[in-house]
């Protein structure tokens, strides 16, 4: 579990069953988009399967092909006992694998808990949904933004240094579409999206209004009032469905 | 987590690099659950010792412990073997296969395990006593002594019961605490008391509640309901702890007036059937799961006593442990004559599915696992319909 590594992202958006996910003697990987495991960074939401699976990573290392650190979302007995008895470095906390991409360069120190990803930057974000009626408030994004161009948002912008992730989403609000919102309704733990070189920690809240006549600064170009399940089917910047859907759950 | 000094130098190696993976393994599995601290165990139980389910992941793990001086400090017990270790030939198993096997066995033996191989082991080479906090794995013998005994355990898997037994310790959370023993539903039982209806009931109740702690009214099992029961409750869901209204020794100190009731009878029961039974005809009969007792040895060799098998092309099999089939040499010729009494194997962890596709078993834990881990298809009923089959 403990110890430092650093190698190339290979990843899996599923949990995986070490026991027919992995071929034991090769490396090779018979799940997602294949490729094979041997001296690179796995990262996996967690395990799942038979406990043999333990068996199959240890299999792994006395074939010289074993992964050089194992990243999961949450910690589960089969891949702790398999990275322990393999001593593999585990880091078992990270808030989602969507932060990762195949091909990343990182350096994992499990002592420590901590994955480090190279040349990659993280920008603290706010994405707030904004309610009238049942709708959600949209933004249309103009073509020269340098992230998401033309996408369909909730009210999103940066979080300044200092400024706390609440206090960012009611300025942005303020800025964007000139309505003036008090406390958040709901809010979410940060969700993770990748763009390129860049991830975005998104801090996603839900104000609800009673009423709200919307004026746009030149951020935006267009806006909508839409039934939260037509999202969806709208061109919108990455998990804008999955999370307004968790917020109104909330 | 809360470590003494001595387990302290245990994990910075102090005691060698055995007994510091072995405090990797608990501590790091004690994270994972919340425990606080480690606590002292009695006794171990081990699975993963059927070179089909471990495979050679497992022997080689196996052979560096035991290269490294790996040594349980516990009395420590090992569960079925991939055959019998005489008579694996009669099981249609290869050379290859029965030296890995045996290999396996000799590994456990130089780390001081008691090789009979049971997941009967309560009844004879491993008894722990209420109170008792024990690291064991094996799904049915550890709902069997937390229930019918009230010893303490959570469910352990194979490494990490292994290095629980060697460091004599534990991680201590779930089931070793008080108030993650009480009941948390309540069965109202209607069944018509056979052993086998243990078998539906359990696996009723294990597809009903999942992991949840029942607690039955209105049944009375003994050593073989509850051996049944508890295997096919934790097959069919992951029950690891049941209570028995004035059969089993926790039961009297719960107050269980507020939990849900759920009652279980014939049409749930039928459900049960209809899901282990997935074909009419078969290849073999496979009685033993988990491994017959005493008792049952001797009731199977009175209903046999006298009867003649006249269908051939079914093959039959028994499985105990070493233990009591050394004890019923009687009872072994007249069921012999039916088929081979196997020690400290059964048809879940032997290599079956290079011989069979069809299985009869009266057991719901193999009808859960035949059709998972040996390709088969399975027959549940009980001993006398399945005997029927072959007379």
């Amino acid at each position: 579990m403990a110890g430092k590594a650093s190698g190339t992202v290979v990843k899996l958006d599923e949990p995986l069953s070490f026991l027919g996910g992995v071929d034991g003697s090769t490396g090779d990987l018979r799940v997602g988009n294949g490729g094979n495991v041997a001296g690179k960074v796995l990262v996996f939401p967690k395990g799942k399967g038979s406990t043999v699976g333990s068996f199959v990573m240890y299999d792994l290392m006395v074939h010289g092909v074993a992964p050089a650190a194992v990243v999961n979302e949450s910690a589960e007995t089969i891949v702790a006992t398999g990275a322990v008895i393999s001593s593999i470095p585990m880091v078992d906390s990270v808030p989602s694998v969507d932060m990762f991409e195949d091909g990343d360069e990182v350096v994992v120190d499990a002592t420590a808990g901590t994955v480090e990803i190279r040349d990659v930057v993280m920008k603290p974000t706010v994405s707030s949904a904004v309610m009238v009626d049942g709708k959600v408030l949209m933004l249309k994004r103009p073509d020269r933004c340098h992230s998401f161009p033309g996408m369909w948002s909730l009210v999103a912008g940066k979080i300044e240094d200092g400024e706390s992730p609440a206090d960012a989403a009611v300025r942005e609000i303020g800025e964007e579409t000139g309505l003036s919102v008090g406390a958040p309704d709901a809010s979410l733990p940060p969700v993770y999206v990748r763009e390129g070189k860049v991830l975005w920690q998104v801090h996603p809240f839900l104000f609800r209004l009673d009423a709200a006549d919307p004026v746009l600064n030149d951020e935006n170009e267009a806006f909508q009032w839409v039934a939260p399940e037509d999202i969806g089917g709208m061109a919108t910047v990455k998990e804008t469905a999955p999370v307004v859907e968790r917020l109104i759950r909330q | 987590m809360d470590l003494t000094r001595e387990e302290e130098a245990i994990l910075n190696g102090e005691m060698g690099e055995g007994m510091q993976k072995a405090m990797e393994l608990v501590t790091a599995l004690g994270k994972i659950y919340g425990a606080e601290d480690l606590i002292d165990i009695t006794s171990a139980h081990l699975s993963g010792a059927s070179y089909k389910t471990i495979g050679d992941g497992g022997l080689k793990y196996l052979e560096d412990m035991a290269a490294g001086g790996a040594k349980v400090s516990v009395p420590s017990t090992l569960n079925p073997v991939g055959m019998d270790r005489e008579r694996w030939a009669e099981m249609h198993i290869t050379r290859g296969f029965a030296e890995k096997q045996l290999r396996i066995i000799d590994l456990y033996g130089q780390m001081g395990v008691r090789t009979t191989c049971s997941c009967t082991p309560y009844t004879g080479a491993n008894v722990p006593s209420f109170g008792d906090h024990v690291a064991w794995a094996e799904s049915s013998a550890l709902s069997f002594v937390n229930s019918f005994i009230g010893a303490r355990t959570n469910r352990e898997g194979g490494p990490g019961a292994l290095a629980a037994a060697i460091l004599g310790k534990t991680a201590n959370y779930g089931l070793h605490l008080d108030e993650r023993r009480r009941p948390t539903v309540v069965i109202d039982a209607e069944i018509d008391g056979s052993v086998f209806s243990y078998s539906l009931l359990g696996q009723a109740v294990g597809m009903a509640i999942g992991s949840r702690v029942p607690y039955f009214r209105g049944i009375a099992p003994g050593v073989e309901e509850a051996k049944t029961l508890s295997a096919a409750m934790a097959a069919s869901g992951s029950v690891a702890l049941w209570h028995a209204e004035g059969a089993t020794p926790e039961a009297g100190g719960f107050d269980v007036s507020d939990l849900e009731v759920i009652h279980i009878g014939e049409p749930e029961l039928k459900a049960a059937y209809d899901k282990l039974n997935t074909v009419q005809d078969v290849q073999l009969i496979a009685i033993g799961c988990p491994h017959l007792t005493e008792k049952e040895m001797h009731q199977i060799a009175a209903f046999l006593k006298g009867k003649r098998k006249v269908n051939k092309d079914i093959e039959i099999w028994f499985c105990t442990s070493e233990e009591v089939r050394s004890k019923c040499p009687e009872d072994v010729k007249v069921m012999e004559e039916f088929g081979p009494v196997l020690a400290d194997t059964c048809m879940v962890v032997a290599p079956i599915e290079g011989t069979f596709q069809r299985t009869g078993t009266n057991s719901a834990k193999a009808g859960n696992y035949l059709p998972t881990l040996c390709s088969q298809k399975a027959m549940c009923r009980d001993i006398s319909a399945l005997m029927e089959l072959v007379m």
